[in-house]
């Protein structure tokens, strides 16, 4: 099936069409407006000529792009080229491919079309994007690129359009997908209409410095608890309505399922992503239960691939809302062993001590600071306790354990994470002591894995020195 | 103060120039903005008042920190790991293990070949220590540690 020298070929043609209609919104209707509206008369000769200028610019760029981008599935390497005057080639061994999978925007959709990712072990840097195909050949380029075998496998080299043995491992009915959109809570959002708001000021002339002037004033006036608690209730409120739609938009349908050797995570509600994720791609393991949705006996389930990820957290989620049972079903279909909660070792007690500082130093500056500007301020410092309190259990939280065939984390109070980290994932180790921790007597060992990123690592902090060293030779040791 | 983890050996005392000399260019910088800004900044409570500290933190970077640095340097290379260890506020101690280690350079600059040290830098797939630096050591000895370990991957397989 592999078609050996094949000739190049180009992206499908309505993919002109498609980034035409994306870049509309941007380029053919904002500047016209701008220019027609300049002087606050309506010049209809600079509006409308304004749009054809840059329509037929744009027309043309578009359809150069598509013209020029090229790409040849060959024997032993996938080639892309692209660019006019300086032609760009990009040569991707098969071997090194590991991964191929399939996004279909709304507007993909709507044109047939598809976007084929094709991923490496190499991280962003080194992925190829052919976007977009018809969704045919999108699966067809799938089945090819999976079926090249550099030596002598036990599968059979032909690609059954049913995979056999898929099984589903987890999937999210639409009633789980609106319950994780409440605990999706975004603040974000809010700041993104906000700025959207903005930039349509730009265009329409609308006075919004008399409107919110005297609302200012009138706030300013009137400043009183019930007035900020009402706004912060409408926030909260908005902010809750904002994290339903993007995770009905991000998770509607969510199906993970398991072939041998690799997962496929399906989701989407208008962009249509498919995902494949190789057994042998796992780094690590993370089972995260969050401050509010873990009381609530809510987990999820999450490996570090590698190459990288589109999931905002970079690692790819298997399970985003999961009870504890389905977490342990989904860890099962993993090469990774189950995270055993005994025989885990606490950190020293240092720990609470610097968990306090760490925590509570920058909540006592923040508001110590402001409440020189701000006298009501001050009573933020009553705060401060809370992360103190909640320092006092980091301890008996932050346990580990060397396991037979990984090292395993525990790590957080309110918001708990599980590590599972293989030995053969372990990149490097660093023992790292700061200035306060060698007059404390502990130190921190850093676990490095290909493919992490986020700001949460699976690392032993503040371990009693001789215990810290201990693990981290016992840890060398294993990589073999 | 090491983290007694193996014996480590210490840098070449080349290393400790080349310390020196680029401390001494940071000094400089330092001074330098600090001059202008006692030029520029308006309404200064007293003549000096960015200035003085401003040649006390130079003198430090420039005389006292680079021997300090320089002594806190270490590594060890024992034929399955190589070990590196630093800092002077924060101790650091890593560990790559040869059978992790992606590709090796060898490098010196035009200052490090001046003093007769080089720098070997190791490449791993990890995600903070994707590369890690080991300066200050002979050509030689950089060598050494790159072709031992390339026979060492080489005879493991390749990934």
């Amino acid at each position: 099936m592999t078609e050996a020298g094949s000739a190049p070929q180009r992206l499908h043609v309505l993919t002109v069409i498609m980034r035409f209609v994306k870049r509309a919104p941007s380029t053919l209707v904002v500047p016209p407006l701008v220019l027609g509206f300049a002087g606050r008369e309506f010049h209809p000769v600079l509006a409308f000529g304004t749009f054809a200028a840059i329509a037929a610019a744009v027309i043309v760029t578009t359809w150069l792009g598509w013209w020029t981008f090229t790409y040849t599935i060959g024997e032993e390497e996938v080639l892309i080229q692209h660019g006019l005057v300086q032609r760009s080639r990009r040569s991707i061994p098969r071997g090194r491919i590991q991964d191929v999978s399939i996004e279909r925007s709304p507007f993909a959709r709507i044109f047939g079309l598809a976007l084929v990712r094709i991923e490496t072990g190499g991280g962003k840097a080194e992925e190829a994007e052919l976007d977009s195909v018809s969704l045919a050949e999108a699966e067809r380029l799938r089945a090819l690129l999976r079926a090249y075998r550099p030596a002598a496998s036990e599968r059979a080299d032909e690609t059954s359009p049913a995979e056999p043995e898929r099984r589903t491992v987890y999937a999210m009915s639409l009633g789980r997908v609106l319950l994780r959109g409440v605990f999706g809570f975004s603040m974000l959002w809010l700041a993104a209409i906000y700025g959207a708001i903005h930039s349509i000021d730009r265009v329409v002339e609308f006075d919004w410095e008399k409107w919110f002037g005297e609302a200012e004033r009138v706030a300013l006036a009137q400043f009183s608890l019930l007035a900020l608690l009402l706004v912060l209730a409408i926030a909260l409120l908005l902010g809750v309505l904002a994290g339903i739609v993007r995770t009905l938009l991000r998770d509607y349908g969510f199906m993970l399922s398991h072939e041998p050797g690799r997962f496929r995570r399906v989701r989407g509600l208008l962009t249509r992503s498919e995902v494949v994720i190789a057994d042998r791609r796992i780094q690590l393991g993370l089972v995260h239960r969050g401050a509010i949705s873990g009381r609530l006996g809510w987990n999820t389930v999450a490996v570090q691939t590698l190459g990288g990820s589109d999931d905002p957290s970079g690692r790819q989620e298997l399970a985003p809302f999961a009870t504890a049972a389905e977490a342990a079903e989904v860890v099962a279909a993993t090469p990774l062993p189950p995270f055993e909660r005994i025989g885990l070792r606490p950190v020293a007690s240092a720990h609470i001590l610097r968990s306090a500082i760490r925590h509570g130093l920058p909540v006592a500056l923040v508001f110590g600071i402001a409440g020189w500007f701000l006298p009501p301020l001050w009573w933020g410092l009553l705060l401060v306790p809370v992360p103190v309190i909640i320092a006092l259990f980091q301890r008996s939280f932050h346990r580990y354990a060397l396991r037979d065939t990984s090292l395993q984390v525990m790590r957080g109070v309110l918001s708990q994470r599980d590590w599972t980290v293989p030995f053969e994932s372990i990149q490097t180790l660093t023992v790292q002591q700061s200035w306060l921790q060698r007059r404390l007597g502990v130190a921190t060992v850093v676990v490095d894995t290909a493919g992490a990123s986020g700001l949460h690592r699976p690392n032993v902090t503040d371990a009693p020195l001789d215990a810290a060293l201990a693990l981290t030779q016992a840890l060398a040791a294993r990589v073999d | 103060m090491t983290l007694a983890i193996v014996p480590l050996t210490p840098l070449e005392r080349g290393q400790l120039h080349v310390i020196r000399l680029r401390a001494i260019r940071n000094a400089l910088v330092v001074l330098a903005a600090a001059v202008v800004a006692e030029i520029f900044v308006p309404d200064l409570p007293m003549r000096g008042l960015i200035l003085a500290p401003a040649l006390l933190l130079a003198l430090w970077i420039a005389v006292f920190a680079p021997g300090r640095s320089w002594r806190r340097w270490g590594y060890a290379f024992t034929g399955s790991e190589l070990h590196v260890e630093y800092g002077l506020f924060t101790r650091v101690h890593t560990i790559v293990p040869v059978l992790r280690v992606q590709h090796i350079d060898v490098a010196q600059d035009v200052l490090e070949r001046l003093f007769g040290v080089a720098r070997l830098i190791v490449h791993t797939a990890g995600s903070e220590n994707n590369f890690v630096v080991l300066p200050g050591i002979s050509r030689d000895t950089a060598e050494g540690i790159r072709d031992a370990i390339r026979e060492r991957i080489g005879s493991a397989g390749h990934d």
